[in-house]
């Protein structure tokens, strides 16, 4: 039983993690080398991990999607796709032609970087095509710039009060509602047994 | 459009969850603390009954007060939030 509920537990915690893990804003300082868009059939895993078309457009199996090819300082490389959220993942996103002019606007050459913060959230998983969509892009003065994650740190405070508020809310209603109605049932158990133990002549 | 509508309505169906279990939360604690304020203030129980209107007096106050109407804010605060988000994202 020990091993069920540390299993479970575990279990939970790995799902919330990712979970966070993927839909959470995470901050790249990047440079931006390429900007186009390409017709993406999506198969069925990775359709999971491609938002809506555009909000206004009719859906279709069969679309353009934009991609932000990007540098990091270490010259590793990154692919953005660059899509509308709809409203999940929560970042209500409809400018994604916005945003694909603006990263075509800071697009740069080695010789003369320009370095940007890619706001983005997902994952980059290869052997599926799935890319992490981009949000928003800020030009930033160089490569080691200090990004402190303020949304990030407003949202877990706030899940954190609300899970505190949920089990306060649970242990009042523990307290108020079902100890007294178990107290009562006992009394009326003990009312019972009295009875039985005179009826049947028991010392209860 | 159809996306903006079905976010009206998950939301508003959320909220209200949450509204609910606020509002039941919020009453069940202010109903605790006028137990135990008579408790504490009338050690001896006073007379028959005296509890029970005490506290149902303490609630009636409850019920017309500003932290009851300020239960409203669980519909307004995510309301404001998601237009900051919208705001932030798109147009800034």
């Amino acid at each position: 039983m020990r091993k069920v509920k540390w299993t479970f537990w575990t279990l939970v915690i790995l799902i919330v993690g990712l979970f966070l893990n993927y839909n959470l804003p995470q901050h790249d300082v990047v440079r931006i080398t390429d900007t186009y868009n390409r017709q993406t059939p999506l198969g069925t895993i990775n359709s999971y991990f491609y938002a809506s078309q555009d909000a206004g457009t009719a859906p279709s199996s069969i679309r353009d999607v934009r991609f932000i090819d990007a540098v990091f300082p270490s010259g590793k490389v990154i692919v953005y796709r660059n899509e509308d959220t709809g409203f999940w993942p929560p970042y209500l996103k409809f400018d994604s032609s916005n945003l694909q002019a603006q990263a075509n606007n800071v697009k740069s050459t080695t010789g003369d970087p320009q370095w940007v913060m890619v706001t983005h959230y997902g994952w980059r998983i290869t052997i599926e095509s799935i890319y992490p969509n981009a949000v928003k892009i800020t030009p930033v003065a160089g490569p080691d710039v200090t990004i402190i994650p303020w949304v990030n740190i407003i949202i877990l405070v706030l899940m954190a009060v609300g899970l505190f508020m949920l089990r306060r809310m649970w242990l009042q209603f523990w307290e108020r509602m079902v100890d007294p109605a178990v107290a009562s049932a006992e009394e009326a158990g003990d009312r019972a047994r009295g009875f039985f133990g005179r009826l049947f002549g028991r010392k209860g | 459009m159809i996306v903006m509508l079905e976010l009206l309505v998950v939301g508003f169906v959320v909220l209200t969850v949450i509204y609910l279990l606020v509002a039941v939360y919020s009453r069940s604690v202010r109903r605790e603390k006028l137990e135990k304020e008579f408790d504490a203030d009338v050690p001896l129980g006073g007379g028959p009954g005296s509890r029970d209107a005490y506290v149902e007096q303490g609630m009636e106050a409850y019920e017309h007060g500003l932290r009851r109407k300020l239960l409203v804010l669980v519909y307004i605060l995510p309301a404001i939030a998601l237009a900051v988000i919208v705001y932030f994202v798109n147009f800034h």
